[in-house]
Parts: structure tokens; C-alpha cells; sequence
């Protein structure tokens, strides 16, 4: 793929999965816009159990990122920056861990927003999967990428709009045209909680079950289990039989869809199936804390420490080239007000 | 620890009968776990099984086979008594007290051992009657013992994984009730919050198209941007606007739509992009004029070709013609009378 040319001093050693045979494609065939692919790395040294949650988090972004991405001591920022144009990623996603909190960098290249979140808590994959007593892990878990809902975030304050866009954009849009429901096996939650200002992340696998079906039935046709007919006379009472369903399966109402075509070998079209969710993956409690406007560099104009007021930086006042426009009072108002609208209708 | 010293420093002798009690029952309860035939050394002898012949050699199976159905049917038979270690063990030690006490008082071995086999089989008898119900509540205690009820030693368990951190289902009836009602709640307020992944609709692409007309040129970009950073130093409504595009700008960018807003990244952009095009109107100069070059060379050779041609072939005419007159004995052609000239 890509040739550029790196710096003896800063050689980032960079493995990503695009430089397979199969070149993973910068722009989606289906839907023509750019596929947002991520590096997630840090600039420090780690503690083990960090390592870990960004594995973790590296194995959540999959396919679009580079699972197994060496970064050297000595590679900078900047050096990230130059292979990812080349290569296409467009998000960073960073982990600091300082004395005093450990915090989540969620930045856009090429000089995009930079937020940052301090997690207050975290829990690794690993001590999920030993929490419950089935894990389940499909093979082709992490060949697709996850959906994402977001709860609780409002569209009122600036902050909380940015950082649903900014959480809306790491993966790519879903055509519901095109798309293949067996395709959709992840899913990532945030919930915003207002009063304590905290955003919770999960992380959780989608499995389908058909609603209606007796236990014994459904068993049958997943695994082709043989089931044991010793006690009973006739085919026809295994069949039959009514079997009380699990626990759950009374509850909810709500979590039943109807699905539109097959998938697997139980769930047949057009009938009720229960979508189940179990958890995979981090799980994580964390605070906005800071906006910046440029990757890591740039004004702040959102600080957690500020109650929430946005304040500009005195950096962004300060560039070498200033024309100042000698106009008069009332021709600047009007420049003004026509750059505005100009602004407006292009960033629509 | 507290509590301990102060037990030892109040009453003497009470404590520390309780102390040798509880560290006695804690050695009864190690060696009950034990299995008898470990614990207590083995008095019957060995058969030498290699040394016999074919014929007691499957007299002995036989009859060790039958001996092992019958202790395991003993085992778990609940009439019958099950000696525990312990209680074999006291047996023992009896019968060895009764031993020496016997040894002392008289010389007779048959004796004694008719004496201990009395005894000790009055003593099944006994246990024999009490059976069930000892049995049962050994079990219990048991079972006690193991879940920790005594407060005894901590035994570790590490060859259980802890699976579940689940609470037990019995705590979950009770608060499942009060649990689901604020769950209910939480759904319905949550669900009006909602906001998805991006889904693509087929009216977007239209509106997508649509507004790629209007890019601007960079010039035009630059323009806009120098107005922008005069209107941010704007003393009255600076602020403002500062903070306005900068909200709009970082949602833009975060959407992936790109925001043009730094006059000295457009002028740069600006200044290399004219470098290229000048570098670019430069390398079609020189190809043009090496074309050029390159035919009219060609041209020149083509007619100086041709023209040679055309001198040959006359050459060639004429020696033909001149050839048809070089008859022998003659020179050529016929230059006129001598004569002539005059």
C-alpha cells in the first residue's frame, strides 16, 4: 500500500491488517463514503492491566484498525500523523495513564477535535468473561463492526452533541439496504447520566433466538444434540411437551423483533425472535473532561474544570499572518454577517 | 489478637481447657477425613500372591473381589455401622491400654484377646443401635464443618473457580419485584433519549450530491478566512463568533466534513499548489519544443533524403545514355567537324 517516506528519526513501525493481500478498501464499495478505520495506542508507558484494556479496545474497533500496532519509544505524535494519510485512518484513540487518573483520547486526524475523557473506572474483558458462567465467543465475533447506541446524551449542550458525532463517526454507517442482519453481532453502548456527569461504555455480543419455540425444540435444531427419549412413549411427547422457557424469556415484550429474513438455522423470517445481549469487552465509566480544537494541540474550548464554560485559548489569536482590514465600523458588520452566512450554508 | 490475650489473661484454666478442646476437635475433624486403612497402620498379613500356586492364586481373587463388594456394600449400607477413623482409632488405643494393663496384670495373650474382642464387639453393638440417628447427625456436622458454620479453619478453596458473581436466585425473587418497576421507569425515559449509529437512507445521497457544486476555489477559501480571524478580532462580537465557529468547526471536522478555517495552512496549500502548476506549465513547455525539435530534424533529414534521390536517379540517366555510345573505337559522343570550328 501506501509508500512514504519516513524519517530515520522517527520510524514508526507500523503493521497494520491493510497490508494483507486482501487491501482492506479505503472508500465503502456499498455506500461510497470514506470507511473511518483508528489507531489505538499510547504515548506512554503502560501499567499490564492497561495494556490490556487497550487490547481490548483495540479487538472492539476491529476490522477497521490495526490490531497489532508496535509503537516504539521514540515515535511522536507527529510520526502517527504522517502514516495515517496515507493509510486512511481518520480516528486516534489514546491512553495516558498519569499519577493521577488514567484518560481516553478520542481524537479525529488530521486536525480535528481532540476529547478527552478520564476513566474513573474500568473492567477488562477477561474478568467479565470469568464472571459469567457462559461465555460466548462466535469465531466470526469481531469480522464485523459494532453498532452503537447512545442514551441519555440530549442534544442541548455543545459537548454532549460533539461527542455523540464524535462516537457516531468512529463506525462506519450502516446501509439498510444492503446490509446483512447476520452481520450486525456487536453492540456498543454509552449512557450519559446527567447527574453525575459520568458516561458508562459497554460492550456486548447480539445473539437471536426465536420466541414462542419450546427449550427442548430450539436445542435441538442449534446443536443437533440427541436428545434422550428414555422416558417417554412416543415422538410425538418430545414434541409436544411443554417446557417451561428460561427465566427470562416472560420478561420482556419489548425486546422481540420481527425479522426480516433468516438467520442461522433457527431464526426464520418474518417471526418473532428475542434479541439477547450478553456482555464482551471492557467495560468502562468516564467523564469528559476536555475538548480541544486541534489534535491535542489547538484551543480548549470545553474544560470540565471550568463548570463547563468554554473559554478560548489566547494560542488561537496568535498567527504570523494577519491581515487586519482597515473597513470601517459599519462595511466590517456587513463582512461579517456575510462570512456567517456563507459559513453557515457550507457547513450545512 | 485483642480479644485473645484477653481471653487467656481472665480465667486460667477454663480457657485453656477450651483452647485444648477446640485445637483437639480440629485434629479430630483432619484425621476423620482421612481414610481408615491410610490413617491406621495395616495389622493383617500380606499374602505373598507371586509365591502361590494357580489354584490359590484364584482362590485369593476370589476372594479379595468378594471381600471388596462386601466392604463397599458395608460403606453405604445405612444399618449397618460406619467406624469413622476417629473411632477406630480409639479402638485401638484402647485396646492397646487394654493390652498393657493386661500384660502387667496377667501372662495369658488368648485372654486378651478374647477380652478386646468381647469388647469391642460390644462396643458394635452399641454403636449398632444408635446408628441412624448418629449417622444423620454425624452428616450433619459434617456438612457444617464444611460450609464453615463452626468457624473453624478457613479451608482454601482453590480448585473451585468462582463462576458466578450472580447473587443467589433466592435474593433475586425478592428484589426482582422492586428492581423491574425502576427498570420500567428508567426504559421509558431512556428510550425517548435514544440516538442510533448512522443508517444510511437513500434520500441522503441526492443531498450529498447536491452540495458538492459549491466548492470554492482555495483563493476564494482564503478570503473567507482572513474575514473570519478580522471578525474574531472584533472587539465587541469577536467573542462570540470565535466561540460559534469553533463549536461548528469541531463538529463539522468530528462529522468528517473538512473546515477550511487556518489562513496559513490555505497559504500554504495556495503557495504549493501554484509551484506545481508552474512546475507543471514548465514540463509541458520543454515537451513542446522537443517535439518541435524533434520534427523538424525530422523534416530536414526527410527532404535532404529526397533530394539526393533525385540526383541520383539523373546521374544515373545520364550514364545510361552514355553508356549506349562508348562503341570500341570510338570516344563518345559526336562533338562536331573538325572543321567547324572557325
Amino acid at each position: 500500500m501506501g509508500r512514504f517516506k519516513n524519517n530515520k528519526k522517527g520510524r514508526v513501525n507500523v503493521k497494520p491488517i491493510a497490508m494483507k493481500k486482501n487491501n482492506q478498501a479505503n472508500v465503502d464499495h456499498v455506500t461510497g463514503d470514506k470507511i473511518p478505520k483508528s489507531f489505538v495506542f499510547s504515548r506512554t508507558k503502560l501499567p499490564a492491566s492497561v495494556k490490556q484494556l487497550q487490547m481490548d479496545l483495540r479487538k472492539l474497533m476491529l476490522p477497521y484498525t490495526a490490531l497489532s500496532l508496535k509503537e516504539k519509544k521514540r515515535n511522536t505524535l507527529r510520526d502517527f500523523l504522517n502514516v495515517s494519510g496515507p493509510m486512511g485512518v481518520t480516528h486516534f484513540l489514546m491512553l495516558k495513564k498519569t499519577a493521577s487518573a488514567l484518560s481516553l483520547r478520542v481524537a479525529r486526524t488530521p486536525q480535528g477535535p481532540t476529547l478527552t475523557f478520564k476513566i474513573h473506572q474500568y473492567s477488562l474483558a477477561s474478568d467479565i468473561a470469568q464472571s459469567q458462567l457462559r461465555p460466548r465467543c462466535p469465531p466470526d465475533l469481531f469480522k464485523n463492526p459494532p453498532l452503537i447506541v447512545l442514551s441519555g446524551f440530549g442534544t442541548q449542550e455543545l459537548h454532549l452533541k460533539l461527542a455523540t458525532i464524535m462516537f457516531q463517526n468512529i463506525f462506519p454507517a450502516i446501509d439498510i439496504n444492503t446490509v446483512k442482519l447476520s452481520t450486525c453481532q456487536r453492540l456498543v453502548l454509552l449512557n450519559y447520566n446527567k447527574d453525575t456527569k459520568l458516561i458508562d461504555f459497554r460492550h456486548y455480543s447480539i445473539r437471536l433466538q426465536p420466541v414462542g419455540v419450546s427449550r427442548r425444540l430450539r436445542k435441538f435444531v442449534e446443536k443437533h444434540e440427541v436428545p434422550d427419549l428414555r422416558n417417554l412413549q412416543d415422538v410425538s411427547d418430545f414434541v409436544t411437551k411443554a417446557g417451561y422457557g428460561s427465566e427470562s424469556e416472560g420478561d420482556e415484550e419489548g425486546a422481540t423483533v420481527t425479522l426480516s429474513s433468516d438467520i442461522g438455522r433457527v431464526n426464520r423470517g418474518s417471526t418473532k425472535s428475542a434479541v439477547k445481549l450478553q456482555e464482551i469487552g471492557p467495560r468502562m465509566t468516564m467523564q469528559l473532561v476536555k475538548v480541544e480544537e486541534g489534535l491535542c494541540s489547538g484551543g480548549i474550548i470545553f474544560d470540565e474544570s471550568e463548570n463547563g464554560d468554554e473559554k478560548i485559548a489566547k494560542k488561537k489569536q496568535n498567527e504570523d499572518s494577519e491581515e487586519e482590514e482597515g473597513e470601517e465600523g459599519s462595511e466590517e458588520e456587513e463582512g461579517e454577517e456575510g462570512s456567517e452566512e456563507e459559513m453557515d450554508e457550507d457547513l450545512e | 489478637m485483642a480479644k485473645k490475650k484477653e481471653k487467656v489473661v481472665d480465667s486460667g484454666l477454663d480457657t485453656i481447657k477450651s483452647t485444648v478442646h477446640h485445637h483437639s476437635e480440629f485434629f479430630d475433624t483432619l484425621v476423620e477425613l482421612i481414610p481408615a486403612r491410610f490413617y491406621l497402620p495395616d495389622e493383617t498379613e500380606r499374602k505373598w500372591f507371586p509365591g502361590l500356586s494357580k489354584a490359590q492364586k484364584a482362590r485369593a481373587k476370589r476372594k479379595t473381589t468378594e471381600n471388596l463388594k462386601k466392604a463397599r456394600r458395608d460403606r453405604l449400607d445405612p444399618e449397618k455401622s460406619a467406624l469413622t477413623t476417629l473411632d477406630l482409632l480409639k479402638q485401638k488405643i484402647e485396646k492397646e491400654k487394654k493390652k498393657l494393663s493386661n500384660v502387667v496384670a496377667e501372662d495369658d495373650d488368648d485372654d486378651d484377646d478374647d477380652e478386646s474382642e468381647e469388647e469391642t464387639d460390644g462396643r458394635k453393638a452399641k454403636s449398632d443401635s444408635v446408628t441412624y440417628e448418629e449417622l444423620r447427625q454425624r452428616l450433619h456436622r459434617k456438612i457444617d464443618e464444611l460450609k464453615g458454620g463452626r468457624g473453624g479453619s478457613e479451608r482454601p478453596r482453590s480448585h473451585e473457580k468462582r463462576k458466578k458473581i450472580v447473587p443467589n436466585k433466592r435474593k433475586r425473587e425478592k428484589t426482582v419485584e422492586e428492581e423491574e418497576d425502576k427498570a420500567k421507569l428508567d426504559v421509558e425515559e431512556a428510550a425517548k433519549d435514544l440516538t442510533y449509529g448512522y443508517v444510511k437512507i437513500d434520500d441522503d445521497e441526492e443531498h450529498g450530491k447536491g452540495s458538492k457544486k459549491r466548492r470554492l476555489s482555495k483563493s476564494r477559501e482564503l478570503e473567507r478566512a482572513l474575514k473570519l480571524e478580522a471578525a474574531k478580532k472584533d472587539p465587541e462580537k469577536g467573542e462570540v463568533i470565535a466561540k460559534k465557529h469553533s463549536w461548528q468547526a469541531a463538529t463539522s471536522r468530528a462529522a468528517g466534513i473538512k473546515v477550511h478555517d487556518d489562513p496559513k495552512l490555505l497559504k500554504q496549500s495556495i503557495h504549493k499548489e501554484k509551484k506545481r502548476q508552474e512546475k507543471n506549465a514548465e514540463k509541458w513547455k520543454e515537451r513542446v519544443e522537443g517535439q518541435q525539435k524533434v520534427r523538424v530534424e525530422k523534416q530536414q533529414k526527410r527532404s535532404g533524403n529526397i533530394a539526393e534521390r533525385i540526383e541520383q536517379n539523373k546521374q544515373r540517366k545520364i550514364a545510361k545514355r552514355e553508356k549506349k555510345l562508348m562503341r570500341p573505337g570510338f570516344e563518345g559522343r559526336k562533338e562536331g567537324v573538325i572543321n567547324d570550328g572557325k
